[in-house]
């Protein structure tokens, strides 16, 4: 009973933390610079992963797909599915969890050490709000970045799907691509393919808060980058199930 | 109409500040004052409120009672932008140096110049930092990163980031700590340096008894929360308290 009260009690710090992080995002100075620099932190170093993930994993969907529709002649739905799956779920779902995995456990234990070797006050003491230049940089180049990792990780997948089938079945590129997006519609695409910034934005919520309220010392940076990973796949989860409903609410053709 | 603060005699006033953590209280009504352009050394046994004290002349930490004026503005009053203007005026020396470990020294020093002095242009900020660099004997080390640095290197490059926007106050928490006697004596010198040719008000944190009667005019002695010596060596070396006698008397 206690973990799931904590749990709770987390949950809300969490947000008020990050509803603390949108209302100074809006307010002077802009940390512009230093936001660019966290884009380029969080998104150019991610691409690799990303891009390896979704590559394998576009090869191993194909592979249990196959099998399957081959059962019934309808091995010539396996590009569609591949791209209907990816844009949906898998893109956005399994971008967002390698993010939080590599990005949200590194800014946890980041920040942890910031606090645990002053450096975080060492800003504050150079007139410069910490909470600004450190969170407010890093929740936003989440919230801006996962949508472009997820395309990318949407079209990684494709691109996996695609070498199976080539090397299985001797299909063209063209044709792939032809029957890949024969049924994808803006609605199939542009809603899920959004709804990551919301992951981005726990991630960084999470991840932050995690390693910014800390001060436990080299403890602090264990438990700031566990706890940062587990909450925010949690969370990510949770709101997927919530964020599919809006969708389908939103565009009902999708529910079908 | 602008405040002159420069004719305030007294830059720093403890005035009864208390502070507590749970049941420790490592600050109780503590007062005292520093004289602009004096320098205080703070002693003490270790968890007797030293680093506190500083922390409570910045706004790190606020008084649970009390009063910190800097510059006769009680800062446990100011909101964030009252406190930044306050901070403007004081450079802080962390017992760790608290560089930053993902900038290169040169840009540990440059960041405050980028976002507190907008008149400047990066040719002059990079002339700045090199200056700033040059006058701790690290200039050639500017592109290196914090973690490729020794202790004393750390501790130099901590306090030219301390001065580069030439403050008026200067806070140093244990600038000799962990260091062996000639690097301890030149950042020593460098204080000295500070508060003769800049005018800079200085407080320093320190075990260093023989460093702290090089730097300070006047010394603060803490004993459990307790301010329990204040004044120069002279006075406190006749003072009654057994404990203050032998701190001062050390060296």
């Amino acid at each position: 009973m206690t973990r799931i009260w904590q749990l709770f009690e987390s949950i809300g710090k969490v947000t008020l933390f990050g509803l603390k992080a949108v209302r100074d995002a809006f307010r002077p100075p802009f940390e512009f610079e230093y936001f660019l620099k966290q884009v380029r932190e969080i998104g150019w170093n991610s691409l690799s992963l990303i891009f390896a993930s979704g590559f394998a994993l576009g090869i191993v969907m194909t592979l249990h797909t196959r099998s399957t529709l081959v059962q019934f002649g309808a091995e010539a739905e396996i590009p569609n599915l591949q791209s209907m799956s990816f844009f949906n779920e898998i893109g956005p779902l399994v971008a967002a969890l390698l993010v939080a995995g590599r990005v949200g456990a590194g800014i946890g234990a980041e920040f942890a050490n910031m606090r645990a070797t002053e450096q975080i006050d060492a800003i504050e003491t150079l007139s410069i709000n910490s909470f600004k230049f450190l969170v407010v940089t890093r929740i936003a180049a989440c919230v801006l970045i996962l949508p472009m990792l997820t395309l990318f990780m949407d079209f990684a997948g494709i691109a996996g799907g695609f070498a199976s089938e080539h090397v299985l079945s001797n299909l063209s590129w063209r044709l792939y691509l032809d029957r890949a997006f024969a049924n994808v519609a803006l609605a199939n695409f542009v809603p899920p393919t959004l709804k990551t910034a919301v992951f981005g934005f726990i991630i960084g919520t999470v991840s932050c808060y995690f390693g910014y309220t800390t001060n436990e010392g080299s403890d602090g940076v264990r438990r700031a980058s566990t706890n940062s990973v587990v909450l925010s796949s949690m969370l990510i989860i949770v709101s997927d199930v919530v964020l599919v409903k809006c969708i389908f609410f939103f565009f009902p053709d999708q529910a079908i | 109409m602008m405040n002159d603060t420069r004719n305030i005699t007294n830059e720093i006033v403890f005035e009864q500040v208390s502070k507590a953590f749970g049941h420790n209280t490592p600050l109780r009504d503590v007062s005292f004052t520093v004289p602009r352009g004096e320098a205080l050394c703070i002693l003490g046994r270790s968890g007797t409120g030293k680093s506190v004290t500083l922390k409570l002349m910045i706004g790190l930490l606020k008084a649970d009672r009390g009063k910190v004026l800097i510059d006769g503005q009680d800062i446990g009053t100011l909101d964030e932008d009252g406190l930044s203007r306050v901070r403007r005026k004081m450079g802080f020396l962390f017992q760790s140096a608290a560089l930053f470990d993902s900038f290169s020294l040169g840009d540990n020093l440059a960041l405050p110049l980028h976002r507190l002095d907008k008149t400047k242009s990066k040719d002059e900020i990079k002339t700045i930092v090199d200056q700033a660099l040059d006058e701790v004997g690290l200039k050639k080390d500017k592109d290196k990163l914090p973690v490729e640095l020794s202790g004393g290197m750390r501790k130099r490059a901590g306090l030219a980031r301390a001065l580069v926007l030439k403050p008026e106050i200067l806070l140093a928490d244990e600038p000799s700590s962990g260091l062996d006697r000639i690097t301890s004596s030149e950042i020593d010198e460098l204080l000295m340096k500070v508060k003769t040719e800049r005018h800079t008000t200085v407080v320093v944190v320190t075990h260093d008894i023989r460093g702290a009667r090089r730097i300070g005019d006047h010394f603060a002695i803490l004993d459990q929360g307790d301010l329990v010596g204040y004044g120069t060596a002279s006075e406190l070396e006749k003072s009654e308290n057994k404990l203050v006698r032998e701190f001062i008397s050390e060296a």
